[in-house]
Protein backbone atom coordinates (compact mmCIF):
# COMPACT_ATOMS: atom_id res chain seq x y z
CA UNK A 1 0.00 0.00 0.00
CA UNK A 2 2.68 1.60 0.98
CA UNK A 3 4.80 1.54 -2.76
CA UNK A 4 1.53 2.23 -4.13
CA UNK A 5 1.06 5.39 -2.56
CA UNK A 6 4.92 6.68 -3.43
CA UNK A 7 3.85 5.64 -6.68
CA UNK A 8 1.30 7.54 -7.52
CA UNK A 9 3.23 10.58 -5.46
CA UNK A 10 5.53 9.93 -8.14
CA UNK A 11 3.23 9.77 -11.04
CA UNK A 12 1.65 13.16 -10.15
CA UNK A 13 4.70 14.94 -9.96
CA UNK A 14 5.89 13.98 -13.25
CA UNK A 15 2.48 15.15 -14.46
CA UNK A 16 2.59 18.45 -12.48
CA UNK A 17 5.81 19.00 -14.37
CA UNK A 18 4.36 18.18 -17.42
CA UNK A 19 1.43 20.92 -16.89
CA UNK A 20 3.91 23.88 -15.84
CA UNK A 21 4.77 25.94 -19.03
CA UNK A 22 7.85 28.95 -18.28
CA UNK A 23 6.90 28.17 -14.49
CA UNK A 24 2.96 28.67 -14.84
CA UNK A 25 0.36 25.98 -14.82
CA UNK A 26 -0.77 25.82 -18.21
CA UNK A 27 -4.80 24.91 -18.84
CA UNK A 28 -3.77 23.38 -21.79
CA UNK A 29 -1.27 20.89 -20.75
CA UNK A 30 -3.62 20.39 -17.56
CA UNK A 31 -5.98 19.33 -20.22
CA UNK A 32 -3.66 16.93 -21.97
CA UNK A 33 -2.54 15.47 -18.49
CA UNK A 34 -6.26 14.67 -17.38
CA UNK A 35 -6.98 12.95 -20.86
CA UNK A 36 -3.66 10.87 -20.93
CA UNK A 37 -5.11 9.85 -16.72
CA UNK A 38 -8.72 9.10 -18.13
CA UNK A 39 -7.34 7.16 -21.78
CA UNK A 40 -4.35 5.32 -19.63
CA UNK A 41 -5.52 4.51 -16.44
CA UNK A 42 -2.57 4.26 -14.01
CA UNK A 43 -2.96 1.68 -11.14
CA UNK A 44 -4.38 3.73 -8.47
CA UNK A 45 -6.02 6.56 -10.13
CA UNK A 46 -7.92 8.10 -7.44
CA UNK A 47 -4.48 8.56 -5.52
CA UNK A 48 -2.65 10.00 -8.62
CA UNK A 49 -5.55 12.98 -9.19
CA UNK A 50 -6.00 13.74 -5.88
CA UNK A 51 -2.01 14.33 -5.67
CA UNK A 52 -1.87 15.97 -8.63
CA UNK A 53 -5.07 18.41 -8.00
CA UNK A 54 -2.85 19.45 -4.41
CA UNK A 55 0.25 20.07 -6.58
CA UNK A 56 -1.86 22.06 -9.23
CA UNK A 57 -3.79 23.90 -6.64
CA UNK A 58 -0.52 24.96 -4.79
CA UNK A 59 1.10 26.53 -7.87
CA UNK A 60 -1.88 27.90 -8.42
CA UNK A 61 -1.58 29.89 -5.27
CA UNK A 62 1.57 30.49 -5.52
CA UNK A 63 1.29 32.31 -8.59
CA UNK A 64 -1.74 34.40 -7.51
CA UNK A 65 -1.82 36.99 -5.18
CA UNK A 66 -5.43 37.30 -3.53
CA UNK A 67 -6.11 41.32 -2.76
CA UNK A 68 -8.60 41.29 -0.09
CA UNK A 69 -9.64 44.79 0.74
CA UNK A 70 -12.27 47.11 2.28
CA UNK A 71 -13.25 49.96 -0.15
CA UNK A 72 -11.92 50.35 -3.90
CA UNK A 73 -9.40 49.17 -5.64
CA UNK A 74 -7.87 50.38 -8.49
CA UNK A 75 -6.48 47.86 -11.66
CA UNK A 76 -3.51 50.23 -11.36
CA UNK A 77 -2.78 48.99 -7.48
CA UNK A 78 -3.54 45.63 -8.64
CA UNK A 79 -0.99 45.60 -11.45
CA UNK A 80 1.66 47.28 -8.55
CA UNK A 81 1.06 44.70 -5.94
CA UNK A 82 1.51 41.69 -8.89
CA UNK A 83 4.79 43.28 -10.34
CA UNK A 84 5.84 43.62 -6.46
CA UNK A 85 5.41 39.78 -5.68
CA UNK A 86 6.34 38.86 -8.95
CA UNK A 87 9.83 40.95 -8.20
CA UNK A 88 10.04 39.36 -4.77
CA UNK A 89 8.80 35.80 -5.37
CA UNK A 90 10.95 35.90 -8.53
CA UNK A 91 7.89 34.25 -10.85
CA UNK A 92 4.97 35.39 -12.82
CA UNK A 93 2.04 36.45 -10.24
CA UNK A 94 -1.15 37.37 -11.25
CA UNK A 95 -3.73 39.94 -8.28
CA UNK A 96 -6.83 38.40 -7.99
CA UNK A 97 -9.37 41.43 -5.80
CA UNK A 98 -11.41 39.74 -3.15
CA UNK A 99 -13.57 41.92 -1.04
CA UNK A 100 -13.11 41.79 2.98
CA UNK A 101 -14.92 44.54 4.67
CA UNK A 102 -14.08 43.44 7.77
CA UNK A 103 -10.61 44.91 7.41
CA UNK A 104 -12.47 48.68 7.64
CA UNK A 105 -9.68 50.16 5.13
CA UNK A 106 -6.69 48.89 3.83
CA UNK A 107 -4.92 45.57 2.09
CA UNK A 108 -4.28 42.13 2.89
CA UNK A 109 -2.69 40.48 0.16
CA UNK A 110 -1.97 36.37 0.33
CA UNK A 111 0.53 34.79 -2.09
CA UNK A 112 1.01 31.16 -0.72
CA UNK A 113 1.03 30.46 2.89
CA UNK A 114 2.50 34.20 2.67
CA UNK A 115 0.40 37.00 4.02
CA UNK A 116 0.91 41.05 3.78
CA UNK A 117 -1.32 43.27 5.18
CA UNK A 118 -1.75 46.98 5.90
CA UNK A 119 -5.34 47.27 7.26
CA UNK A 120 -6.90 49.48 9.79
CA UNK A 121 -8.24 46.06 11.48
CA UNK A 122 -4.66 44.75 11.66
CA UNK A 123 -3.71 47.89 13.23
CA UNK A 124 -6.55 47.79 15.96
CA UNK A 125 -5.47 43.87 16.31
CA UNK A 126 -2.50 45.08 16.78
CA UNK A 127 -2.86 47.41 18.98
CA UNK A 128 -5.14 45.25 21.05
CA UNK A 129 -2.12 42.41 21.47
CA UNK A 130 0.34 45.63 22.48
CA UNK A 131 -2.40 46.66 25.31
CA UNK B 1 39.26 -11.34 159.01
CA UNK B 2 38.04 -8.60 160.78
CA UNK B 3 36.10 -10.28 163.19
CA UNK B 4 39.72 -12.11 164.40
CA UNK B 5 41.61 -8.42 164.39
CA UNK B 6 38.86 -7.09 166.80
CA UNK B 7 39.06 -10.72 169.06
CA UNK B 8 43.34 -9.89 168.77
CA UNK B 9 42.72 -5.75 169.80
CA UNK B 10 40.18 -6.89 172.64
CA UNK B 11 42.64 -9.68 173.69
CA UNK B 12 45.70 -6.88 173.77
CA UNK B 13 43.40 -4.53 176.01
CA UNK B 14 42.86 -7.66 178.55
CA UNK B 15 46.32 -8.47 178.56
CA UNK B 16 47.62 -4.99 179.45
CA UNK B 17 45.02 -4.66 181.80
CA UNK B 18 45.63 -7.77 183.58
CA UNK B 19 49.66 -6.89 183.65
CA UNK B 20 48.94 -3.76 185.26
CA UNK B 21 46.83 -5.49 187.97
CA UNK B 22 49.19 -7.63 189.07
CA UNK B 23 51.84 -5.54 188.33
CA UNK B 24 54.00 -8.36 187.08
CA UNK B 25 56.83 -7.61 184.96
CA UNK B 26 55.76 -10.07 182.37
CA UNK B 27 58.06 -9.61 179.04
CA UNK B 28 57.06 -9.62 175.64
CA UNK B 29 55.46 -12.01 173.21
CA UNK B 30 55.72 -15.13 175.08
CA UNK B 31 53.93 -13.90 177.45
CA UNK B 32 51.07 -12.63 175.49
CA UNK B 33 51.08 -15.97 173.74
CA UNK B 34 51.19 -17.83 176.78
CA UNK B 35 48.16 -15.65 178.23
CA UNK B 36 46.44 -16.04 175.18
CA UNK B 37 46.84 -19.88 174.52
CA UNK B 38 48.54 -19.33 171.01
CA UNK B 39 50.66 -22.53 170.10
CA UNK B 40 52.79 -22.24 167.07
CA UNK B 41 51.87 -25.02 165.38
CA UNK B 42 48.24 -24.22 165.79
CA UNK B 43 48.78 -20.64 164.05
CA UNK B 44 50.91 -22.34 161.38
CA UNK B 45 47.36 -24.87 160.46
CA UNK B 46 45.12 -22.30 160.49
CA UNK B 47 47.44 -20.23 158.23
CA UNK B 48 47.73 -23.37 155.78
CA UNK B 49 43.81 -24.05 156.46
CA UNK B 50 43.63 -20.08 155.54
CA UNK B 51 45.77 -20.64 152.78
CA UNK B 52 43.79 -23.97 151.05
CA UNK B 53 40.69 -22.44 152.16
CA UNK B 54 42.20 -18.68 149.97
CA UNK B 55 42.89 -21.12 146.97
CA UNK B 56 40.12 -22.99 146.93
CA UNK B 57 38.17 -19.74 147.36
CA UNK B 58 40.36 -18.05 144.49
CA UNK B 59 40.17 -21.30 142.05
CA UNK B 60 36.57 -22.05 142.24
CA UNK B 61 34.63 -18.72 143.67
CA UNK B 62 36.34 -15.58 143.22
CA UNK B 63 38.27 -16.18 139.48
CA UNK B 64 34.98 -17.56 138.33
CA UNK B 65 33.01 -14.15 139.78
CA UNK B 66 35.96 -12.07 138.59
CA UNK B 67 35.96 -13.52 135.03
CA UNK B 68 31.96 -13.16 135.24
CA UNK B 69 32.65 -9.82 136.12
CA UNK B 70 35.14 -8.90 133.52
CA UNK B 71 32.72 -10.35 130.93
CA UNK B 72 30.36 -8.36 132.48
CA UNK B 73 32.17 -5.34 132.21
CA UNK B 74 33.47 -6.24 128.75
CA UNK B 75 29.57 -6.76 127.30
CA UNK B 76 28.52 -3.77 129.38
CA UNK B 77 31.91 -1.41 127.56
CA UNK B 78 31.36 -3.16 124.18
CA UNK B 79 27.79 -2.53 124.79
CA UNK B 80 28.62 0.83 125.64
CA UNK B 81 30.68 0.79 122.87
CA UNK B 82 28.30 -0.15 120.71
CA UNK B 83 25.91 2.42 121.68
CA UNK B 84 28.41 4.83 121.36
CA UNK B 85 29.20 3.70 117.58
CA UNK B 86 25.19 3.28 116.85
CA UNK B 87 25.10 7.22 118.62
CA UNK B 88 28.29 7.84 115.90
CA UNK B 89 26.36 6.37 113.48
CA UNK B 90 23.21 7.53 114.10
CA UNK B 91 24.77 11.40 113.67
CA UNK B 92 26.56 10.39 110.60
CA UNK B 93 23.44 9.06 109.31
CA UNK B 94 21.39 12.17 110.00
CA UNK B 95 24.16 14.25 109.08
CA UNK B 96 24.24 12.14 105.39
CA UNK B 97 20.31 12.30 105.76
CA UNK B 98 20.68 16.33 106.02
CA UNK B 99 23.08 16.24 103.43
CA UNK B 100 21.77 14.09 101.27
CA UNK B 101 18.16 16.27 101.89
CA UNK B 102 19.77 19.59 101.03
CA UNK B 103 22.05 18.08 98.05
CA UNK B 104 18.05 16.00 96.70
CA UNK B 105 17.01 20.03 97.61
CA UNK B 106 19.93 21.58 95.19
CA UNK B 107 18.76 19.00 92.73
CA UNK B 108 15.39 19.52 92.70
CA UNK B 109 15.92 23.17 92.40
CA UNK B 110 18.65 23.04 89.89
CA UNK B 111 15.83 20.65 87.64
CA UNK B 112 13.20 22.89 88.45
CA UNK B 113 15.68 25.60 87.44
CA UNK B 114 16.52 24.00 84.22
CA UNK B 115 12.91 22.79 83.49
CA UNK B 116 11.73 26.48 83.67
CA UNK B 117 14.78 27.30 81.56
CA UNK B 118 13.67 24.69 79.00
CA UNK B 119 10.28 25.56 78.94
CA UNK B 120 11.24 29.42 78.46
CA UNK B 121 12.98 28.49 75.52
CA UNK B 122 10.87 26.07 74.15
CA UNK B 123 8.16 29.16 74.89
CA UNK B 124 10.52 31.54 72.64
CA UNK B 125 11.05 28.73 70.26
CA UNK B 126 7.21 28.46 69.80
CA UNK B 127 6.88 32.30 69.52
CA UNK B 128 9.50 32.48 67.41
CA UNK B 129 8.18 29.85 64.91
CA UNK B 130 4.76 30.91 65.41
CA UNK B 131 5.76 34.85 64.46
CA UNK B 132 7.94 33.60 61.15
CA UNK B 133 4.71 31.11 59.96
CA UNK B 134 2.98 33.94 60.67
CA UNK B 135 5.37 36.32 58.94
CA UNK B 136 5.38 33.51 56.25
CA UNK B 137 2.01 33.71 55.57
CA UNK B 138 1.56 36.91 55.67
CA UNK B 139 4.21 37.33 52.90
CA UNK B 140 2.31 34.70 50.59
CA UNK B 141 -0.89 36.46 51.26
CA UNK B 142 0.34 39.48 49.96
CA UNK B 143 2.12 37.82 47.00
CA UNK B 144 -1.41 36.14 45.99
CA UNK B 145 -2.85 39.08 46.48
CA UNK B 146 0.01 41.25 43.89
CA UNK B 147 -0.42 38.56 41.63
CA UNK B 148 -4.34 38.59 41.44
CA UNK B 149 -4.16 42.14 41.17
CA UNK B 150 -1.92 42.26 38.47
CA UNK B 151 -3.87 39.48 36.69
CA UNK B 152 -7.36 41.40 37.44
CA UNK B 153 -5.68 45.06 36.02
CA UNK B 154 -4.24 43.19 33.18
CA UNK B 155 -7.91 41.36 32.68
CA UNK B 156 -9.14 44.84 33.00
CA UNK B 157 -6.57 46.15 30.53
CA UNK B 158 -7.43 43.45 28.21
CA UNK B 159 -10.86 43.91 27.98
CA UNK B 160 -10.43 47.72 27.60
CA UNK B 161 -8.56 47.51 24.82
CA UNK B 162 -10.86 44.96 23.36
CA UNK B 163 -14.15 47.33 23.79
CA UNK B 164 -11.93 49.84 22.72
CA UNK B 165 -11.01 48.22 19.69
CA UNK B 166 -14.44 46.89 18.99
CA UNK B 167 -15.85 50.31 19.71
CA UNK B 168 -13.38 51.76 17.10
CA UNK B 169 -14.00 49.36 14.53
CA UNK B 170 -17.75 50.28 14.84
CA UNK B 171 -16.97 53.86 14.53
CA UNK B 172 -14.99 53.34 11.50
CA UNK B 173 -17.00 51.33 10.40
CA UNK B 174 -19.65 53.56 10.13
CA UNK B 175 -17.79 56.86 9.92
CA UNK B 176 -15.17 56.12 6.82
CA UNK B 177 -16.30 56.95 3.49
CA UNK B 178 -15.67 55.36 0.31
CA UNK B 179 -13.02 58.50 -1.02
CA UNK B 180 -11.26 57.89 2.61
CA UNK B 181 -10.94 53.91 2.42
CA UNK B 182 -9.80 54.36 -1.22
CA UNK B 183 -7.01 57.01 -0.23
CA UNK B 184 -6.11 54.82 2.48
CA UNK B 185 -5.85 51.66 0.17
CA UNK B 186 -3.69 53.47 -1.73
CA UNK B 187 -1.30 54.18 0.90
CA UNK B 188 -1.22 50.53 1.98
CA UNK B 189 -0.81 49.63 -1.59
CA UNK B 190 2.16 51.77 -1.76
CA UNK B 191 3.29 50.44 1.33
CA UNK B 192 2.85 46.91 0.20
CA UNK B 193 4.96 47.15 -3.15
CA UNK B 194 7.82 48.58 -1.14
CA UNK B 195 8.30 45.69 1.19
Amino acid sequence: MASHAKAAQQLARQLFKMSVVDGVVSAERVSGVLAYVEKHRPINPVMVLKAYQRLVAAELARAEAVVEHAGAVSEAMLGAIAAAMATRYGRRITATAKRGDALLAGLRVRVGDDVYESSIAGQLAALAQAV
Amino acid sequence: MLSHMLILAQATGSAAEAAAAHGEASTGITTIFKNFGISWPFILAQIVNFCVVAFVLWKLAFKPVLATLDERNKKIASGLQYADDMKAKLEAVQQESVASSKRAQVEATRIIDEARKAAKEFLDKQAQESAAKAGEILAKAQQLIELEKKKMLAEARTETARLVVEITQRVLARELSDAERGRYNESAARELTNI
